[in-house]
């Protein structure tokens, strides 16, 4: 009984992070309809951006996480502007391809840049936590958990309260009535793509805190990324943040199965998302579109 | 235009003349490195880093022929087809290492497993469409890896584990010529089996079904069989070139025989190549597996990067190779056999076209 509320306590501060890296490319792939491969590069951008701040400046890792956010903005907005709008009317293999090749390009820039070595961000509060019962809550997944969550409210406000927001949406629902509308198509996709790199450079900073980060460690995320966004639908915000917690308690409940091993949860959380792909494509929460 | 048409014909001439060469020479050099050849004075032609090149280029023709029958005749965006090249590999490897099988007797049995795997994940997958079905694809070909190195039973690895599997080696005169004539028939056959399937009734339907799935189910093709023969198919010719690679690369391991990028590679050679064609794969894969191996610096004409160190290297060739995937995509979205077969030229006006026809 104890063990099972460890596992939930725990699946859940590791759905923090998922929470983070999913609902940027959630909001990519429901948008602009462009399945992100390079999204799990951007996060690890993030990441160094974070533990150069943290070791050259000397700033608290969760003041970074603001900066990576606007240089992850600035960098998504001109990716989509100047190269992918290009495509985005191609067939969707297209978009695979080129967003693969993006990839290509940010993680050996980075591996030119920082080479192969693991870095990692550790803060005198890192290992520190609290006993919560026979649990002991480390401070950064928690807090990483309220940025996620935070992160999450903040991109749900932005979407639903504001101009640009209403756009996107618009776009969302269909392309060509909001060109209609007077909508500036470029202006709005590369805002939205660079909302999306945005989410992907806090969650790399959080993720630069929890573990050490390679320039090839973005990639199991893309991959997680698209697990978290099926569980939880595609199309709303709510229901990255739901998916991304419940990929969090399926990978702790996955690693406890006796014999298993941590190196199954990435199988497992795989054969589930084909079980919700084909039993209810539309998610745990979506709206099928 | 009558110009244009005359010069075109004369690039597809000449393509083909040079294409003819370049096979007979590819077919033809190893014959040199037998003992009868060398003993009568012959120059040798293939050395092994010939033959582990050419071998390499003949694999990738099969994977990315494979690949069209499902993702360029049916429109199925497959995303997970190395899964397929795994499972030939590990079924051959594990009869010959485990169950101590002759080689021929084990291969056949690759494409067999890799078509019955493909046959029962095709069934729920195929029903998903669009981004659906490549992610899905995707995440099966990475589960698929990731159990094989990882299934234990009593505590022993199944597979061979983390350490790979590492098969006996095939005792033959000629190993080199014997695998690259054995690969180069496999990427025969797969191109035989596209040209067969272009001009079948089955072959019309994949067609039908790429081109609007509701009609051709009206029109009376059963589509759930087609799609699931058609992923079968690719997954018995991918299966196949894991089988031979299995035995010619003599060590198995999830890293060499499921290697994510291979997924992009195959699309890339097809897309190059131009999709849905019977050469165009196989063309593609040969453009692209030599600009691979000669940016890795594994060819034998070989160049300096400017300002780059040696350690370097192969972060700049992975480098440029990203650029140039977002080149191939963003300006020659028919694949360059579009130009060379003479249907249309390759210059300034059909980049810009090309790149005005996908713009947002």
């Amino acid at each position: 009984m104890g063990d099972s509320v460890q596992l939930v306590i725990l699946g859940l501060l590791a759905g923090g992070v998922y929470v983070a890296v999913g609902i940027g490319f959630g909001l990519v792939w429901g948008v602009l309809n462009i399945v992100n491969l390079a999204h799990g590069a951007l996060v690890i951008v993030g990441g160094y951006i974070t533990w150069q701040l943290f070791t050259s400046l000397h700033l608290d890792p969760f003041l970074t996480l603001p900066i990576d956010a606007v240089a992850l903005f600035v960098l998504g907005y001109v990716l989509q502007r100047g190269i992918i709008n290009r495509i985005i009317r191609a067939p969707l293999l297209f978009t695979f391809l080129l967003t693969f090749g993006l990839n290509l390009v940010i993680v050996n820039v980075l591996l030119l840049i920082f080479g192969s070595d693991f870095r990692s961000v550790t803060p005198a509060y890192s290992g520190q936590g609290f006993e919560f019962g026979s649990v002991v809550i480390p401070y950064v997944a928690l807090i990483s958990l309220f940025v996620a969550i935070l992160a999450a409210a903040a991109l749900a406000f932005v979407l639903n309260r504001t101009r640009i927001g209403l756009a996107i949406n618009a776009i969302a629902a269909d392309r060509d009535a909001a060109q209609l509308v007077g909508i500036d198509l470029r202006h709005a996709y590369a805002v939205t793509f660079g909302l999306g790199a945005a989410c992907a450079g806090v969650a790399g900073g959080l993720i630069a805190m929890i573990q050490a980060i390679t320039p090839t460690a973005g990639e199991p995320y893309t991959l997680q990324a698209f697990v978290v966004v099926i569980l939880g639908g595609l199309g709303r915000v709510s229901a990255t943040v739901v998916g991304g917690l419940a990929f969090g308690l399926v990978e702790a409940f996955g690693q406890s199965i006796p014999g298993s091993g941590s190196v199954f949860a990435n199988a497992i959380a795989f054969g589930l998302m084909v079980l919700v792909l084909v039993i209810r494509p539309q998610g745990l929460l979506g709206r099928l579109r | 235009m009558i110009a244009t048409a005359a010069s075109s014909r004369r690039w597809r001439r000449i393509f083909l003349i040079v294409g003819a060469i370049v096979l007979a020479y590819a077919l033809l050099a190893p014959l040199t490195s037998l003992d009868a050849a060398q003993s009568a004075g012959v120059p040798l032609l293939a050395d092994r880093l010939w033959f582990r090149l050419a071998t390499i280029v003949a694999m990738f023709i099969v994977m990315a022929t494979a690949w069209n029958i499902i993702g360029g005749i049916t429109g199925y965006a497959a995303f997970g087809n190395v899964a397929f090249f795994g499972i030939g590999a590990y079924t051959t490897g594990m009869l010959i290492a485990k169950a101590k099988w002759p080689f021929l007797l084990a291969l056949p049995f690759a494409p067999i497993m890799s078509a019955a795997f493909a046959a029962l994940v095709g069934l729920p997958l195929l029903r998903l469409r669009g981004h659906y079905f490549a992610v899905a694809s995707l995440g099966v070909g990475v589960a698929v890896g990731e159990l094989v190195q990882n299934i234990d039973y009593q505590g022993q690895p199944v597979f061979g584990g983390a350490s790979g599997l590492f098969l006996p080696i095939y005792s033959i005169n000629n190993r080199g010529l014997y695998f690259f004539y054995l690969m180069t028939a496999a990427a025969a056959v797969s191109i035989a089996v596209t040209w067969w399937v272009l001009r079948s009734r089955f072959g019309y339907g994949l067609i039908a079904i790429r081109e609007n799935e509701e009609a051709a189910s009206v029109l009376g093709v059963n589509t759930t069989a087609y799609k699931v023969a058609a992923f079968a198919l690719a997954a018995a010719l991918t299966g196949l070139a894991g089988g031979i690679f299995s035995q010619w690369n003599v060590f198995i391991n999830q890293d060499n025989t499921f290697p994510i990028e291979y997924n992009v590679q195959m699309i890339l050679m097809a897309l190059l190549g131009g999709t849905g064609t019977v050469f165009g794969p196989a063309a593609g894969a040969v453009l692209l597996q030599l600009l691979i191996q000669f940016l890795g610096g594994t060819l034998p004409i070989s160049f300096d990067l400017p300002f780059v160190s040696e350690a370097a290297r192969p972060i700049v060739a992975q480098i440029i190779l990203g650029l140039l995937l977002v080149g191939v995509v963003i300006f020659v979205p028919r694949g360059v056999i579009d130009f060379f077969g003479g249907r249309s030229r390759l210059s300034l006006a059909y980049l810009r076209r090309s790149l005005r026809e996908t713009s947002l």
